[in-house]
């Protein structure tokens, strides 16, 4: 490899939301970004962004809890860029419901998506990046695996094992100078900050953020994807196994 | 705000306390570099082409107001504050005169809390502002015979996430970046390069930190790529303290 070869990034989620603006944040930086998501329509407008800025994409439609699909899509992406530097794990959903009345299809969902699919993402890439030993990785937790919140205990115990995940993915892989840190956002202005919601139901929840945010405003993707392509970069080298916390102020420990 | 200008630093009036010690140095030649209008505030002067000295000690109240109401008349206002103007020396907690433990506080808080409140002054009125101040591992982990340095540096926590909430409304950010041991004179005037050695041995990425780690953190927290963070600490610490 050459050194002007392009950083070959994985972004997860990135139909929507973060995760989309951060693949083109990261397209815009020259990175081969390989986007995947659940959502045809999503990843169709993701990548048609980046292709009309000129930058290289490629898609696919992944269940991230579901092993063979992420080992098979990352198999692709060795095939067609032999290499990936940086994987951003993002997909995330989340299904509200009060403890007492929550299913097991609710807790489970949280916690194939967002812990079971990192796993996987993290073990396909990693063995990889050891080989090569370089590579980067940010997880997207929340600000949720520092406080509790009511009706969303799958949640918040999906973000804090990811937290925890990362810690570890953090002292496990530094011998290879592999980076793993995790980032916490506040609330963020996206699709799954409606999910659930009624209109009016999400009026009131936006006010109510507002109000209670010290910098008194929801937070934008494009916010998030400036931190995610900082921790991923060259200019956070000795940052690892850490949460960083794009959250208008709404948790500081 | 929005997406990062190619130069968001250009002409934005800078002012680096300890800015003549590496880590300081470091950061007042980048944004130097960036074309921001650097100020440094020292004891020592500082050898940075480009950028004005102020000499002032941070303790001192006349003299801090005095530095920065000459920076901010002359240049039309604060943009940044960076604070990292320090002192450790280490000494057994019951060997700690307590005008060691005053000389350390003095320096390391109340000198920033002179300084955050002289750079606000200006940073109020015109709804713009983004300081960095710098903290340390040491205030979550604690050290030995570091009883008074560590207070020092967790109490720089508090100030920031108080002065980022009480400030954030106004479009002013606060955040601190807790270095743990990086390569300066500073850690190499008490510790042996055996010792020294040694600390490596604690950080999973196997060295300590360097002035560029720290200088990058803090031209991230000055720039607009880190807009939606404010009272966050960011540890830069290689990995050896998670939390």
């Amino acid at each position: 490899m050459v050194a002007s070869d392009p950083r070959v990034t994985v972004v997860t989620g990135g139909g929507s939301g973060i995760g989309h603006a951060t693949a083109v944040r990261l397209a815009r930086r020259s990175d081969a970004v390989c986007v995947c998501d659940l959502s045809e329509a999503g990843l169709s407008e993701t990548a048609a962004l980046i292709q009309s800025e000129g930058g290289t994409v490629l898609t696919g439609i992944v269940d991230v809890r579901d092993q063979s699909q992420v080992r098979a899509w990352i198999a692709e992406i060795l095939q067609r860029f032999g290499k990936i530097d940086c994987l951003f794990s993002n997909a995330g959903v989340n299904a509200r419901s009060s403890v007492a009345d929550m299913t097991v299809a609710q807790w489970s969902l949280l916690i194939d998506t967002h812990v079971t699919g990192t796993f996987n993402f993290c073990q396909a890439v990693l063995r990889r990046m050891v080989e090569r030993r370089a590579g980067s990785i940010v997880i997207t937790s929340s600000d949720f695996a520092i406080v509790g919140v009511p009706n969303a205990a799958n949640y918040c115990a999906a973000k804090t094992a990811l937290y925890s995940l990362t810690k570890s993915l953090a002292l496990e892989f530094s011998p290879y100078g592999i980076r793993v840190n995790a980032i916490g956002p506040g609330p963020i202005d996206t699709p799954l900050l409606r999910a659930g919601r009624t209109p009016e139901g999400y009026a009131n929840a936006r006010a109510a953020f507002e109000a209670r945010l010290p910098i008194k405003r929801l937070g934008r993707p494009e916010e998030v994807a400036a931190v995610v392509d900082f921790l991923l970069s060259d200019r956070a080298t000795f940052i690892t196994g850490q949460l960083v916390q794009p959250n208008g102020g709404q948790v500081m420990w | 705000m929005g997406m990062a200008r190619a130069n968001e630093h250009q002409g934005r009036v800078a002012v680096v306390t300890g800015g003549s010690g590496a880590i300081g140095a470091a950061i007042a030649e980048r944004l130097n570099k960036s074309g921001a209008l650097v100020h440094v505030l020292d004891l020592q002067p500082s050898s940075l082409p480009g950028a004005d000295f102020h000499r002032a000690d941070v303790r001192n109240e006349p003299d801090v107001d005095r530095a920065f109401d000459a920076i901010g008349k002359s240049a039309g206002g604060i943009d940044y504050l960076v604070c990292c103007a320090g002192i450790f020396r280490r000494v057994p907690f019951l060997d700690l005169l307590l005008e060691d433990w005053q000389k350390t506080l003095e320096i390391n808080l109340t000198g920033y809390f002179l300084c955050c409140r002289a750079a606000l002054r200006f940073m109020r009125p015109q709804k713009f502002g983004r300081i960095v101040l710098f903290s340390s591992m040491l205030a979550r982990t604690g050290g030995v015979n570091s009883g008074h340095y560590a207070a020092s540096k967790g109490g720089i926590l508090g100030l920031a996430r108080s002065l980022a909430v009480e400030s954030a409304a106004e479009n002013i950010r606060v955040n601190t970046i807790s270095p743990t041991i990086t390569d300066t004179p500073m850690p190499r005037a008490v510790l042996s390069d055996e010792e020294i050695e040694s600390r490596k041995t604690g950080i999973p990425l196997g060295r300590i930190g360097r002035v560029d780690d720290m200088a990058e953190a803090c031209m991230f927290l000055l720039s607009d790529d880190s807009s939606y963070l404010l009272g966050q600490d960011l540890r830069v610490n290689g990995g050896s303290t998670l939390w």
